[in-house]
């Protein structure tokens, strides 16, 4: 995907997730659509780039919301990483793998920003903070990537990018 | 280790210790918003109040089928139904003036009504994520909004003004793990600190709570006055669970805000407190 079509696309994603989105929340619960993105194309893409693409979306993300610039970043970066990693040693052309992937890594980065939230002086029980928000958000997001995949799978297949 | 290698690992690690001091640089309490991205509020304020009505709609049409189910049949008795109801109307109408004018009786509103001014403002966004809990209100400073303002609703506490553009404004949750509002259990008088959980979990917790009150399930608490941002009296939530604090000496209990703060569409924005006795001027 080119990096500027890239970009739109998140812009529009974070308009959808602070407005529409809240509609949709189960438990006060929404799935996180750029982490979706930015795994799902991780894991079609590769670990170098899933990285790239993780922390470029958010950075969008933090600028979005104009404090703690660098916290959905690094979070997101080792999420797209790992998906990127799991990519390159899974069958990619699967979605219940995918689905899985995009639970594990939007967990994995889910857990980073927990520990960065600690590393900025707020405090969140980790009974909370993993029963109520990592472990529901992850398997929200990840509930949506079979209806997301094929889309991004072949939309990269399009562009002629080796898979 | 390969040169390409150490490069690579130097490189991630300038790009996170840069990023890790960004972090600690842009922590709203001490730095302030960035003034371009007030702009891009105002100018995102319009587009979020247009998307938002549209997902309310939108969640209406997804809820729609389920509703469906069976209202073939349910149609024919209902059929029935309105005849009656619409004679029934009439008499309800009534009950519905004078309850209403009970409302307008009860000691809460009353004070509300005399003592508060307020600014009626639309929810048209809220935080991308779930750890904190924040939302877009569609007033801004031009209709006089300011910083630290309190923000509720008829039910309860909702938050506090946290950043003010010209036409739109950031409102803190007190379920957001930042918040700390002062309070006191209406019973008996025990003063506390009502702080977030977790943004989206939608529950508070109140800490401090000295071990030898009498702390039941069920009890209302209400802001305390104390602090100088929340006005006294205003209703928070009710105690859930209590529970000892690590230290032994406290006692602390999960609240259920009054308001439900997951599904707020309109706020009500304290501009101004009239300066009686035992009420403090907001953000003074």
């Amino acid at each position: 995907m080119p990096f500027p079509v890239y970009l739109l696309l998140l812009g529009a994603i974070l308009i959808l997730q602070t407005t529409v989105l809240e509609n949709f929340a189960i438990a006060g619960i929404k799935p996180d659509l750029v982490m979706l993105v930015v795994v799902l194309n991780g894991f079609l893409l590769g670990a170098k780039e899933g990285a790239f693409l993780g922390f470029a979306g958010g950075i969008i993300e933090d600028l979005f919301s104009g404090s703690y610039i660098g916290l959905n970043a690094l979070s997101k970066m080792v999420a797209g990483y790992l998906a990127g990693a799991a990519g390159e040693r899974l069958y990619r052309e699967n979605i219940p793998v995918a689905a899985a992937v995009a639970f594990i890594a939007s967990l994995a980065g889910l857990t980073v920003n927990y520990l960065l939230l600690l590393y900025l002086d707020i405090f969140i029980s980790p009974l909370y903070a993993f029963y109520r928000i990592a472990i529901p958000g992850a398997a929200y997001t990840a509930m949506l990537a079979p209806f997301v995949f094929w889309r991004i799978f072949r939309y990269i297949q399009f562009r002629g990018r080796e898979l | 280790m390969r040169w390409a290698t150490a490069k690579r690992l130097l490189f991630l690690a300038v790009l996170v210790a840069v990023t890790l001091a960004a972090m600690r640089f842009t922590i709203p309490e001490r730095t302030g918003r960035i003034s371009l991205e007030l702009k891009f509020r105002d100018v995102l304020a319009p587009v979020q109040t247009g998307l938002t009505w549209l997902g309310r709609q939108g969640s209406y049409l997804v809820s729609l089928p389920v509703s469906m189910v069976g209202a073939a049949a349910r149609s024919q008795a209902l059929e029935q139904e309105v005849e009656r109801l619409e004679s029934e109307k009439i008499q309800f109408n009534e009950y519905l003036l004078e309850n209403q004018r009970l409302t307008a009786l009860l000691d809460y509103k009353q004070v509300m009504i005399n003592n508060y001014n307020f600014q009626i403002a639309s929810v048209i966004g809220r935080d991308p994520g779930n750890w904190f809990g924040t939302l877009t209100l569609n007033r801004g400073s031009s209709e006089g909004v300011m910083e630290n303002m309190a923000v509720l609703t008829p039910d309860g506490l909702v938050g506090r003004v946290i950043t003010v553009s010209s036409s739109a404004s950031e409102v803190l949750l007190i379920t957001d793990p930042r918040s700390g509002v002062g309070s006191l259990i209406q019973d008996n008088r025990t003063t506390g600190i009502v702080e977030g959980v977790a943004g989206s979990a939608g529950i508070a917790r109140m800490i401090h709570i000295p071990n030898n009150a009498l702390v039941e399930t069920g009890q209302a608490v209400v802001t305390s006055g104390q602090g100088s941002i929340f006005p006294k009296g205003i209703p928070v939530g009710i105690i859930n669970n209590i529970q000892n604090e690590p230290s032994g000496l406290f006692l602390s209990a999960d609240i259920i805000p009054y308001a439900n703060l997951n599904k707020l569409e309109e706020v009500l924005i304290v501009t101004y407190v009239q300066p009686v006795a035992e009420t403090p001027r907001v953000g003074g």
